[in-house]
Formats: structure tokens, sequence, C-alpha cells
């Protein structure tokens, strides 16, 4: 049997095993908002682990960390720093907007922020952040997926095609099931990539090389300059490094689809496991992709399009099965992430928007089905972004992230009581510094100083933030005590809640 | 009028560890991760020799930073903080 027939089979396969997922999820589901989008606040520790790191891993740890280790070497290890402060911001971070979305009934990122800065403006400006940029983050990994799959159908199945089966089936088993249907599915996803990334990697590295040793030896002979900063385009300057670590982390945690599942766990006791020990999933596998990177460089050197060294290698250099078992180990990567935004967009456009200001008064069926009719929507949008532009696949991924970081001034000002209080004239003004600032600094003028734009951006809304918040009213009192309160009350116990006058 | 008004709460700063063990995680999360920062990366580390356990130095130096990274989140989670 021909290898194209085997990965497409085994692509295929693994679609079929997402859809029954998402059938029995169906069957499960109870017609309730909390159930639908949340799943219910009772995810567990292995259900949630497996949903987080299949959801910030996605087409860009397959294809665009191998294609980057292809172009600019070892300075892609950078990725080990940003995986591990996801980890520590769940850990600290993510544990108080658990604690704060089960004491007040949050369920989106913007409801947390409009409750404590008592400003639906704030809620308006915080759900348009959220749904902007990652749409944009819809369209990447619909490219992922439709790369992989023409790929592995030696491109038989056109680009469009590809990408428009795999959001289809995405978004299927989302309106079928909603989050507990996008849990389940991540379980086997998560399960999946890792084992599919290490494996390749592996056999990659002993076929080519004789294990992954000689594959260092040699690049160390054959390419130094991959082994060294800044690399040999000299992408990875100490302002590109710092930037990635800031924008890659915070900037991806402040997305809503992440923000979203710290919501959902069955206590605050399994956020704090997620955060010590998600770094190990998410770091160890850009180990593989290192191998598969540098070792792409020497084999392939002259590839066209560096995202697809994974791919190009198994084909030349793997048995059938395997490349398809790995392929389909993609595909899950991108899907993950991509069932993730879908519904986090789904959320927020139900709840922010249809259930605050369209139909406030509607039953919990109602709006579970305009929750599936604003997935169909988001299909469309993503599709039609998908298939109209072609990037590489990191920069948008960046682009993404350094939106959403522009969220942090305000989400500090509600997780971290202190004596300085940030104000909705001051949280909108810098998230609207943050934004032009951003703009300027990637798309104007590209990282000036060689420093990353998202970072410019973060410092200016920081700034801005903190200077007009000075000069403006405060959220009430009564709104301070109450959620600041809970988050001493979370954190310490109670102990010490408050200072003596 | 004034006296209607109801005062804003004073907690204490959040951004500041109130035990021992806290800063003692704080701190060496932070020399971590500085170490895997610049300057000390694009400056001490950024080497190929001396391999280390057959990896060239730079990478297993940035490998060790990360596991010791880990290491600290699992005993800020063991100690319960």
């Amino acid at each position: 049997m021909e290898p194209w027939v085997v990965a497409t089979s085994l692509i295929f396969l693994y679609l079929l095993v997402t859809i029954v997922l998402g059938v029995v999820a169906n069957r499960r589901m109870a017609i309730d908002l909390e159930d639908f989008l949340l799943y219910g606040r009772k995810a567990g520790f292995v259900v949630l682990y497996l949903t987080v790191v299949a959801t910030y891993h996605s087409a860009f740890a397959f294809l665009g960390s191998g294609g980057f280790f292809y172009t600019h070497g070892i300075g892609f290890w950078d990725a080990g720093t940003w995986t591990i402060l996801v980890g520590a911001i769940t850990y600290v971070l993510g544990s108080r907007i658990w604690a704060l979305g089960k004491r007040f009934g949050y369920i989106t990122p913007a409801d947390m922020l409009a409750d404590f800065y008592e400003s639906e403006a704030v809620r308006v400006v915080v759900a348009l952040v959220s749904v902007v940029f990652t749409i944009l983050y819809i369209q990447v990994q619909a490219q992922g997926l439709g790369y992989i799959l023409s790929v592995a159908s030696g491109d038989r199945i056109p680009f469009e095609m590809a990408t428009l089966i795999l959001i289809v089936v995405a978004a299927g088993y989302l309106m079928a099931g909603g989050l507990r249907a996008v849990y389940w599915t991540d379980v086997v996803q998560g399960l999946w990539m890792y084992v599919a990334v290490w494996l390749g990697a592996l056999v990659l590295a002993f076929k080519l090389f004789g294990g992954p040793f000689e594959l260092w030896q040699r690049v160390a002979a054959e390419r130094p300059d991959l082994l060294t900063l800044p690399g040999p385009r000299g992408f990875f300057r100490p302002g590109m490094w710092l930037g990635l670590t800031i924008a890659l982390s915070f900037g991806i945690v402040f997305q809503p689809h992440i923000m979203i599942r710290y919501y959902t766990a069955a206590s605050g006791r399994v956020i704090k496991w997620l955060g010590a020990t998600t770094p190990i999933y998410l770091m160890t596998l850009y180990i593989p992709t290192a191998l598969v990177g540098l070792g792409g460089a020497l084999v392939l050197p002259d590839l066209a399009i560096p995202d697809r060294v994974f791919p190009e290698l198994l084909f030349r250099h793997a048995p059938a099965w395997l490349t398809g078992v790995i392929l389909a180990g993609a595909t899950a990567a991108a899907m993950s992430t991509l069932d993730s935004i879908l519904h986090s967009n789904m959320t927020v456009l139900t709840r922010d928007v249809y259930q605050r200001y369209v139909a406030p008064d509607a039953s919990q069926a109602h709006y579970v089905r305009v929750g599936r009719a604003i997935v169909m929507g988001l299909l469309v949008v993503g599709y039609v972004l998908s298939v109209r532009t072609f990037e590489f696949l990191v920069t948008l991924v960046t682009l993404s992230g350094s939106g959403a970081l522009q969220l942090m001034p305000a989400i500090l000002g509600v997780c971290f009581p202190g004596r300085r209080l940030y104000t909705r004239a001051g949280v909108l003004a810098g998230i609207g510094a943050g934004m032009v600032t951003l703009y300027l600094t990637l798309a104007t003028f590209p990282h000036p100083l060689g420093l990353h734009g998202g970072v410019w951006a973060l410092v200016a809304n920081f700034l801005v933030t903190f200077v007009v918040s000075r000069l403006t009213p405060p959220p009430s009192a009564e709104t301070v005590r109450r959620i600041h309160g809970a988050v001493e009350q979370f954190v310490y116990g109670g102990e010490e809640a408050e200072r003596a006058p | 009028m004034a006296a209607d008004v109801e005062p804003y709460p004073d907690f204490r700063s959040h951004y500041r560890p109130r035990t021992t063990a806290g800063w003692i995680a704080v701190f060496l999360f932070i020399v971590l991760l500085a170490l895997a920062e610049p300057p000390v990366v694009h400056g001490l580390a950024n080497r190929i020799e001396p391999w280390l356990l057959g990896l060239p130095f730079l990478y297993a130096y940035l490998l060790a930073v990360y596991i010791a990274m880990i290491l600290v989140l699992l005993w800020a989670m063991r100690r319960k903080l």
C-alpha cells in the first residue's frame, strides 16, 4: 500500500475517533450553559492536564517549531522558558482566577474584569480583544490542518478541501457535545501528539544519524552556526528572546481558551497541580522537535517551506504506518487548539454579547442553540481567513499572543490585591495604548531596537494604566472588598485579611 | 457625607510573599529565570563546548535550568504555597 494511502487513512481513522467521542459527549450533556460552556466546573486533574497541554501546543508545536529549529537553530529552545512560565502563571494566577470564577459564577474573562472594574465598556473591550485576536489563531490552526492533510495525501487532497474537512469535524463535535466533547477529544489528542512526536523524532534520529547524540555531533561538525545564538539569520537576539518569553507565556495564558479552562477545574488544588506539572509536558515536547529541525537542516538543507521539514523527513525516511500515526498526531495538535478557540469564541459571543445585550432572559436551551449557531459562523469566518492568506505560522501565533497580552494589567489588578488600584478608565486607556503601540511595533516599525513589539506594547500599556488610574476614580469600596477579599481568603485562608486602618 | 462612604479595604500586597518558604520559592524561580534570559544566555552560556552528557553546552545548560525551575514549582506545591 502506498505511503500516502496509509497516512491519509490513519488521519481519517483519528477523525472518526473524535466524532464518536463528540457523539458520546452529546448524550452525556445536560442542557445547561455551565455544562455546555464550562464542563459543569468539574474537570479533574487528568482531563484538565491533557486539555491544557493539547490546547497550548498546536500545529505550531508540530510544524512551526521544527521549521524554526531548521531555520534559526538552537535559539528556539527558548521555548522551554515560556512553557515553564505558563506553569508558574497557572500556579499563581490561574488558581486565583479559578477561585473568583467559582465564587462569583464567572464564565468568561470579561465577566471577571467587568465585575471588578464595574464597567460594561470593559466587558465589551475585553470581549473584542478576546475574539479578534483568537480568530487570527483559528486561521493559523486551520492552515496547519490544511497543510498536514494535503501533505499526508501527497497533495491529492487540495489544501482548501483539507482545511474544510478538518475544521468541519472540529466544529461538529464541539456543537454536538460542547466543552465536554472538546475535553474528551483533547485527552486523546494530547496523548497521541506527545507519543507521535517523540516516536517520529527518535526513529528519524536513529535511522539517519545512528541516534540523538550522534545527531548533535553531526550538527556541531557541519552546521555549528545552528548551535549558538543568535542563530544563522540573527533572529534570536536578546530583545527577541526576552520578548518571545513574555509574549508566548502571559500572552497565551490570557487568551480566552486558556483562561476559561481555569474556571472549569474541580478545585483550586487541581489548578495548582496543573501549574506545577504542565511544564514537564510542554517543555519536553520541544526536545524531539529540535532533533527533527536540526537533523532536517543537515539532511534536507534546501527546503522551500521549513515548516514541512517533519512530514518531508517522514515521507522519505520512515515507514508508511509511522508517517500516518505521526501526521495524525500533528492533526491532533492542530485540532485540539482549533476546537478550544472555537469554543472560547462561542462562549465569549454567547455570554458577553448575546446573553448580555440581545436576549438576557432566554432559556438555557436557547443559549445552547445560539452557541451552536455561533460556531457555524466562526467556522465560515475561520475557513475564509485560512484559505486567503498563507504566512509563516509562528509570526501569526506571536501576533495573537501579543494581542491578548494587553489584558495583563487589568487581570493583575483583579487578582493581586494591593494598596494601589487600577481603575476602569486606567485599564481601558492602557489597553488602547497597548493596541496602538502593538500595531506600530509589529506592523509599522517591527521590533524597535531589537525588542519584541509585544513587549513595547505591554510597557506602554502598564504606564498608561498606572498614570490614568492615579487620576480617575477606582471601583467602589464594596466591590474591591468583595473581590479582593475573596482572593485574600483563597490565598491566605482569611488570615490577616486586612491590615488595621 | 464623608462618614457615609464605605472605606476602602487595605489589603497587604499580594506581590510580596508572606512566608519564608514563599520568599525562597520566588527568589529561586526568578534567579533561575534570569539564568535562562539575556545577558547570561547570550553571554556565558552561548557556546557549544564543553559538551555535557553528550549534548552541546547551551542546550544542556538550558535543559538543566528548565528542570530546576520545574523542581521549584513542585517544591512550592509540596509546601502548599
